[in-house]
């Protein structure tokens, strides 16, 4: 439930949970800009005029459903405190429980509510020139125009004019945005040697920019549940300073800080206020992009995998799924979500994604992660989307779309089709550049080296290290800085394929190693130890059968010395469908030529 | 009937058959429809043309789905199947008859690259 921090007045707690309150009495309406109302509300004991209606809940008034004497429930409310201390309940959602007509008369005895130095009916905010209308009984109240001096369309408890986001600094506090809110961030909780804290921050966007918004400790109480993603707030007296680049990729010099004076207040006129603002980068061209570039991208999700569960370096376990994501280049790319992000994601439909800033990644060529500050957008009301979605609909769901991952699985061809032959990996002396290169081939396994193609591997499990037999029983990984009973056996094996043009030398690991086996790493081990012969025959078994290698070439240097390491990243039985259809094409082409 | 198991029989399809009137061949197509007396039936090749396939003695079995069709070609452009053979399709893989029909062009376009004609006695 969302709300503004409890506020006890006196028997009557105004908090985010739902007070019986009496709307008793007057409605003030007040000012230039949308009508507001001022409420007094009596709970039986006290009555308080510092209520007002917000401008969505005005028809209420003006069809009289909330009239004087009518019991209410105020549903979801934020409260405010004015630069002199004053409060004002701003009330967001409120229901009738009993209409004025069918309640008796005042009910109880209320007298106002004296809170410190908290006078009844604080003033309501805005416009100039305001005359109001003095309450009933109580009459200290008049409407203090002094600190709401020239302003815009009311912004309930500001204190100043709507200024474009582009022009805050360090320099003016007096100002308040009229800006969507279009990514909030998770609470992120901390504990150092100098104590624990919490923090959540947010992106906000206008007209004429946007900026990063962060809240700590106190704030994140105040203001985490009130903000919603998409919704437009009115904010104000927050701090600024010079922004931190590296938390953010945002155009603004500066970040804002909330403090105890600031205030968020919804805003409903939000027409001028765009939805977000984002620079997408076609997928085709992230592939100019440096590496851990911060881009937005749109497209359509065309697959998702399962969640899996990882661990990380410290020790903590986070949910990650991966989807393909293919815009109208053409080009498909690979998007890692992690967490809430990741366990939330439906991908059903393929729906149209967003990423506003993903983090660009050189894993397996070109990849993109979504980081903790990336807004994830599913079918976003933006003309891009729209666009993308008649075209995926009309021509884009039947390309393959060449992906800028190297992807372990996909069908055979279909989504990676540098196809090379084995010759071709040395006449275009394939992984001489910076970048790795990948290439499919279709190959035979010409030979394959037993010797040393099994190792002993840290039992752990995201650990795969070699571990070190202490000769006593116990064998010590040193990345976990441990010592085990035990280890688990895993293969590094060296292969020689070829083709009719060219061999190769290559080596492959677990996955790949154990498809072209046919066995797993931990049955070859025992065989290994126990049976030499059913060992070696396993390898003999093997050898002589054709696939389709994915593999990744990059010349590597050491002591002076350079070779080309071929790794297979997949192993897969040729499509000879598909083979087929690629070599009477190929054939074809060069006949024509 | 030449030897049609000593020589090598070209494939083809049925558009070619004219051009290997009394000579052996192989040819692969798809059941359309049995006569009757069972001593012959209709196949239709990757292209969807039309071949007729005759037999010494009457069919045994029922035929359908994709077949290997190996005789000689007569005058009148029909084959005299010397022996036949039913591609399986209920083991996973379906056999794509039009694939076939375009590298059997391929080999045909193509031939001294695919110089099958040299004979097996030489």
């Amino acid at each position: 439930v969302p709300g503004a921090p409890s506020q006890a007045l006196g028997s009557v707690i105004v908090s985010g949970q739902d007070p019986d309150l009496f709307d008793n009495i007057r409605k003030i309406e007040s000012g230039s800009g949308p009508a507001r109302f001022r409420l007094m509300m009596s709970d039986g004991l006290h009555t308080m005029s510092a209520f007002m209606l917000s401008t969505q809940l005005n028809p209420m008034a003006e069809q009289n459903l909330v009239a004087p004497n009518c019991v209410c429930l105020i549903k979801k409310n934020v409260t405010n405190v004015l630069k002199d201390g004053r409060r004002v309940v701003i009330i967001l959602d409120m229901e009738v429980l009993r209409p004025a007509e069918e309640v008796p008369g005042k009910i109880g005895d209320p007298t106002p509510y004296v809170e410190g130095q908290t006078k009844v009916a604080p003033a309501p905010p805005s416009a100039p020139s305001r005359t109001l209308q003095p309450q009933n009984g109580h009459s200290s109240d008049k409407g203090p125009s002094r600190d709401f001096a020239k302003k815009a369309p009311s912004t309930p408890g500001g204190s100043s004019k709507v200024v474009p986001i582009a022009s805050l600094n360090p320099y003016q506090s007096k100002w308040t945005v009229r800006a969507r809110v279009t990514n909030k961030s998770g609470i992120r909780t901390w504990s150092n040697s100098r104590g624990d804290g919490k923090l959540f921050s947010m992106e906000i966007v206008d007209e004429s920019g946007e900026i990063r918004v962060t809240g700590f400790n106190q704030e994140v109480d105040k203001f985490f549940s009130l903000i919603e993603p998409g919704k437009v707030y009115y904010i104000s007296k927050g701090t600024l300073k010079i922004a931190n680049k590296q938390y953010t990729s945002l155009k603004n010099d500066y970040e804002m800080t909330l403090n105890g004076e600031s205030t968020i207040i919804p805003c409903e006129d939000t027409q001028d206020v765009p939805m977000v603002q984002c620079n997408f980068v076609s997928i085709s061209d992230l592939e100019t992009r440096d590496k851990d570039a911060i881009v937005d991208v749109i497209g359509v999700c065309r697959s998702v995998e399962d969640i899996t569960r990882i661990t990380t370096k410290s020790s903590r376990e986070v949910s990650k799924r991966t989807l393909s994501l293919m815009d109208m280049s053409g080009k498909v790319i690979t998007v890692t979500l992690w967490g809430e992000e990741a366990e939330k994601f439906d991908g059903t439909g393929q729906p149209i994604m967003a990423i506003k800033g993903a983090r660009l990644s050189d894993f397996g060529g070109r990849s993109l992660s979504a980081l903790f500050s990336s807004t994830v957008m599913i079918n976003p009301d933006i003309p891009e989307a729209y666009k993308l979605r008649g075209w995926y609909d009309k021509e884009g769901h039947a390309l393959d779309g060449q992906s800028m991952t190297e992807l372990k699985s996909g069908g055979g061809g279909g989504v990676n089709t540098n196809w090379k032959t084995l010759m071709d990996v040395k006449m275009e002396h394939l992984g001489h550049g910076d970048k790795a290169d990948y290439f499919s081939c279709v190959a035979t396994i010409v030979y394959l080296k037993k010797e040393n193609s099994l190792y002993q591997a840290c039992p752990s499990q995201d650990c795969n290290k070699k571990v070190v037999d202490q000769h006593n029983g116990m064998f010590r990984c040193e990345k976990c800085d441990k010592e085990f009973p035990n280890f688990k056996y895993r293969l590094i094996l060296s292969a020689n394929i070829a083709d009719f043009g060219d061999n190769q030398w290559v080596t492959c690991f677990q996955e790949s190693a154990e498809t072209i086996l046919g066995q797993n790493a931990a049955y070859l081990g025992q065989l290994k130890d126990s049976n030499e012969a059913a060992f070696e025959e396993v390898f003999q078994q093997a050898n002589f059968k054709t696939y389709i290698f994915r593999n990744r070439v990059k010349l590597e240097t050491y002591n002076d010395e350079s070779r080309i390491k071929a790794t297979v990243m997949d192993v897969k039985p040729v499509d000879h469908k598909e083979y087929s259809k690629r070599l009477i094409m190929n054939i074809r082409k060069l006949s024509a030529q | 009937m030449a030897n049609v198991y000593e020589s090598p029989k070209a494939r083809v399809n049925s558009s070619m058959l004219p051009q290997y009137a009394g000579r052996p061949v192989c040819l692969v197509g798809r059941v359309e429809k049995v006569h009757p007396t069972g001593k012959s039936f209709f196949v239709s090749d990757g292209e969807g043309k039309p071949a007729t396939v005759e037999l010494n003695e009457p069919l045994e079995e029922e035929l359908s789905g994709v077949i290997e069709v190996v005789g000689t070609v007569t005058n009148k452009g029909t084959v005299i199947a010397t022996t036949y053979h039913i591609l399986r399709e209920d083991k996973g893989t379906s056999f794509d008859l039009e694939l076939y029909n375009e590298a059997l062009k391929i080999v045909h376009d193509f031939s001294q690259y695919y110089p099958f004609e040299v004979s097996m006695s030489a």
